[in-house]
């Protein structure tokens, strides 16, 4: 497999495994890392732009991810899966980014009710046709005025379908408290949303 | 800010029970209390609604992600795996030697070429190797013995060494002399043949000097005398 092209990479990468491909780019063959990044990137862009909110900083965030990962490749145990271990970087680049953002730390209802009074002035003039753009922005809105622990544990699950237990093995924590944070990131998010119960 | 469930005790198990992760058992227990609990299960149908208004948010845009780094930092391992491969054979069995040397070096391994052949002797941490040896007076004669061996033999390849080194100077001034002769002897030739061809050269310029004096006072002689001879004519003529 020695000197492949990277079309021919994007061929056979997709018969190899996570784990061969960090092999073969360990062997010197810097094109087998694109085949994961175009394997993974659909999901690290989109845990880094629900994260951090904004679609300029998310991609910037994907590209730093990655470029740490292939970095930090020789550091890669092969007892955790890759994607555990990627989305592991880019959460802590992602928190690194909101850490930065140097915003005021608010409590739950104080963002509640910073977000909340947006969205309640802004409802009664969508009526029954509220489009999925418009939910999209809210459903954004909300989970962003979510506090950090709480939305990667919300995305982790909802829009990556990740196990409970990966969750936990990914953020290092106990499973009961991955629940704990999605149950009350949940609750929140209702809180917030349910006036849009008539738009879904 | 606790909800429902978390005040019923059930939430974790809600959670699973929502997201589809829960046991039989659990999912019997979650079912039941919903059962019983108006405020749980309407809790749950909560979520899921808001579950379903997280689903409207979908990633359509994709980055275009480069990754041209100059290579992930590679084990040093790795990088001795890589080097050896493309090391060319000399460089592999010099490599091995080496190593394998050092490793009869940190093992504490003798290595003995004698009479009986090649003999071997490993002692790690060198724990059985006796540190000084003690010498007995027999020992001591036999060590100035060879002592005088070795001084005579040293001596000896010194003195032939050096009996070496004479001749090879001498072969080397023979030479040397050799060449000035060849040198000196073509050059005197070359110089006698110079001035052969100088004392040729003076010759035929005298002849040529010696001409031109000659043809000159001809002239000089001639042209004089011929002028009165006109002259003369004419007057004889007239006469």
């Amino acid at each position: 497999m020695e000197g492949l092209s990277s079309d021919r990479w994007r061929e056979r990468g997709l018969e190899l495994s996570d784990s061969q491909i960090i092999e073969q780019t360990l062997e010197g063959q810097p094109d087998a890392f694109n085949v994961l990044v175009r394997r993974w990137e659909r999901h690290i862009y989109g845990l880094t732009l629900r994260m951090l909110g904004r679609d300029d900083e998310a991609k910037d965030a994907t590209q730093e991810t990655f470029l740490s990962a292939y970095r930090n490749l020789s550091k890669f145990r092969g007892e955790a899966k890759f994607s555990s271990w990627i989305y592991r970087i880019a959460l802590n680049i992602c928190n690194t980014r909101l850490r930065s953002r140097a915003r005021v730390a608010v409590s739950i209802e104080e963002q509640y009710e910073a977000v909340g009074f947006e969205i309640a002035a802004e409802t009664e003039e969508l009526g029954s046709d509220i489009q999925r753009e418009q939910i999209t922005r809210y459903v954004r809105r909300a989970l962003q005025a979510l506090p950090a622990e709480m939305r990667q544990v919300i995305v982790m699950k909802e829009y990556e379908g990740l196990k409970f237990s990966e969750i936990a093995e990914i953020l290092g924590i106990p499973i009961s408290t991955v629940k704990t944070r999605m149950y009350t990131g949940l609750t929140e998010l209702r809180k917030r949303l349910d006036h849009l119960r008539g738009a879904i | 800010m606790k909800g429902n469930m978390e005040e019923c005790g059930m939430h974790e198990a809600l959670m699973s029970y929502l997201y589809g992760e829960a046991t039989k058992d659990e999912a019997a227990r979650v079912e039941k209390h919903l059962n019983a609990c108006a405020s749980c299960k309407a809790e749950l149908e909560g979520f899921e609604r808001v579950r379903d208004m997280l689903q409207q948010w979908q990633v359509d845009d994709l980055p275009i992600v480069r990754v041209s780094v100059d290579g992930p930092q590679r084990s040093f391992f790795s990088v001795v795996k890589e080097l050896f491969a493309v090391a060319p054979l000399w460089a592999k069995v010099t490599a091995v030697a080496a190593l394998a040397l050092l490793v009869l070096a940190v093992t504490g391994t003798e290595v003995r070429v004698g009479s009986g052949g090649v003999s071997l002797r490993a002692d790690l941490l060198r724990r059985q190797r006796p540190a000084l040896q003690t010498v007995s007076v027999s020992d001591t004669a036999n060590l100035e013995q060879v002592r005088a061996e070795v001084k005579g033999l040293v001596n000896t390849l010194i003195a032939e060494s050096e009996k070496q080194e004479k001749e090879e100077l001498q072969r080397q001034l023979q030479a040397l002399e050799a060449q000035l002769t060849t040198a000196r002897s073509t050059e005197l030739a070359r110089l006698a043949s110079r001035i052969q061809e100088h004392q040729v050269k003076i010759q035929t310029i005298e002849r040529d000097i010696d001409r031109r004096e000659g043809a000159d006072l001809t002239d000089i002689l001639f042209g004089e005398l011929a002028k009165p001879t006109a002259n003369s004519s004419v007057a004889a003529g007239g006469n």
